[in-house]
């Protein structure tokens, strides 16, 4: 008896803990919004790559923000990569901290493409407005 | 005659074979990955490789296969989120290599190898088939129209490979105003009828795929489950140089297939995946 519940455990435990990732992945793709392409749930290739995503930012430029800043490349990152409510707020907090600015709205948009008339637009996925004094 | 005798020999033990290109991906991935959390790795790199030289023969712990898997672990818990998926993968199969390495049981080796990539193929398709981007064509028409797909073969298409040039300079372009505006574009075909092609083949993708999980479940080591698995492996290499993730299917297939020109393919494509990693060609 304990042989054959070593043996099932030996042959099932690793294909197991592959579907516990992939159950993770899923629970983060549904309520968390993850890309499919990440969390080792093997979506990739199944939707346009979340590089694609856009963070826009109304009046300041992305690219400033980013520069010589690794917490900031890592906070946009995630923001690209999950784009949901909370890393919506935290990209805002640090932004409003990095740039001393009262208030700030952030947006993040994805693209969305239709072969049949090869339409190519963005649709806005969230957003947030924040103010310095509610932190 | 006697180079192809000298190759059968090589090619009949699979675990040993399998074992040896493991470790070649695994040894190429982990340099390309190194400077990732170089804090943790340091030291697991130092005492792995101290441990190998000096004490190899006097444990019985497999040192070479727990550093790897000390390296792989070092990510996974850092960069959780940023990992490619066969990262997962090839920790899966370095646990079940090390495991094997204490009950030595060459049937539970394999059928954890088995099952994983049965496992692996079935959710791909699963999340393809939940995917409206992908099932619609909407996906693969964009990937052609940005020139991201067949990449090598476009170049003999020099009008398609200018559209698609010409796709992506408009796509930049429209990220570089106020998406509020409303503003789109419209992505001229790199082919004639791409919508009809995108969608023919986002179904076939899944076909095959699924062919492939149903085979590997049912017969692992038939004759006709490798065939078709090798020119899935074959067919996603000529997409796109996947070189990374192919090698390590290419590895579950040299442990499971029993024919020995077939295992032989296998070889040839782990070590032309591994050539193309390391000169950065193929993606690792």
């Amino acid at each position: 008896m304990a042989n054959t519940a070593r043996e099932l455990i030996l042959k099932y435990g690793i294909p197991s803990l592959a579907v516990v990732i992939i159950a993770i992945q899923l629970f983060y793709v549904n309520t968390k919004n993850l890309s499919k392409w990440k969390g080792g749930g093997y979506g990739m290739y199944t939707e346009i790559h979340y590089f694609s995503n856009q963070i826009y930012i109304p009046g300041m430029s992305l690219d400033s923000l980013l520069k010589d800043n690794s917490e900031m490349k890592s906070t946009l990152g995630y923001l690209m990569l999950m784009p949901n409510k909370d890393n919506l707020n935290k990209a805002g907090e640090l932004i409003l901290k990095t740039t001393q600015k009262d208030s700030i709205h952030i947006q993040i948009w994805k693209p969305i493409v239709n072969s049949k008339d090869g339409f190519y637009s963005r649709v806005l996925i969230d957003e947030v407005h924040l103010k310095a004094t509610e932190l | 005659m006697k180079y192809w005798t000298d190759i059968k020999d090589h090619l009949k033990d699979q675990i040993s074979l399998a074992g040896q290109l493991l470790l070649l991906i695994l040894a190429a991935y982990v340099f390309m990955m190194a400077d990732e959390n170089r804090r943790w790795k340091v030291p697991i790199i130092f005492i792995g490789l101290l441990s190998y030289f000096l004490l190899r023969h006097k444990k019985k712990h497999p040192i070479i296969w727990i550093t790897f898997l000390g390296l792989l672990t070092v990510d996974l818990y850092h960069n959780y989120f940023w990992l490619a998926n066969h990262h997962f993968m090839l920790m899966f199969i370095v646990l079940s290599v090390l495991i094997y390495h204490y009950h030595k049981r060459s049937d539970i080796l394999l059928k954890n190898i088995q099952i994983l990539l049965v496992i692996v193929v079935l959710t791909s398709v699963v999340q393809k088939l939940t995917s409206s981007q992908f099932m619609t064509g909407n996906f693969y028409y964009n990937m052609f129209n940005h020139g991201d797909l067949f990449i090598n073969f476009m170049n003999f298409f020099p009008e398609s490979l200018e559209i698609a040039k010409s796709n992506s300079k408009s796509v930049i372009d429209l990220q570089a105003t106020d998406p509020n505006i409303g503003e789109s574009i419209v992505l001229r075909d790199v082919f004639p009828s791409l919508s009809s092609i995108s969608y023919i083949f986002a179904w076939i993708t899944v076909v095959i795929e699924l062919v492939v999980a149903i085979t590997l479940l049912l017969k692992p080591k038939g004759l006709w489950t490798h065939l078709v698995f090798t020119m899935m492996i074959i067919g996603i290499l000529c997409t796109r140089f996947e070189t990374g993730f192919m090698a390590l299917l290419a590895i579950c297939g040299v442990y499971l297939c029993n024919n020995l020109r077939l295992r032989l393919v296998y070889v040839l494509i782990v070590v032309g995946c591994f050539t193309l990693m390391i000169t950065r060609i193929g993606y690792h």
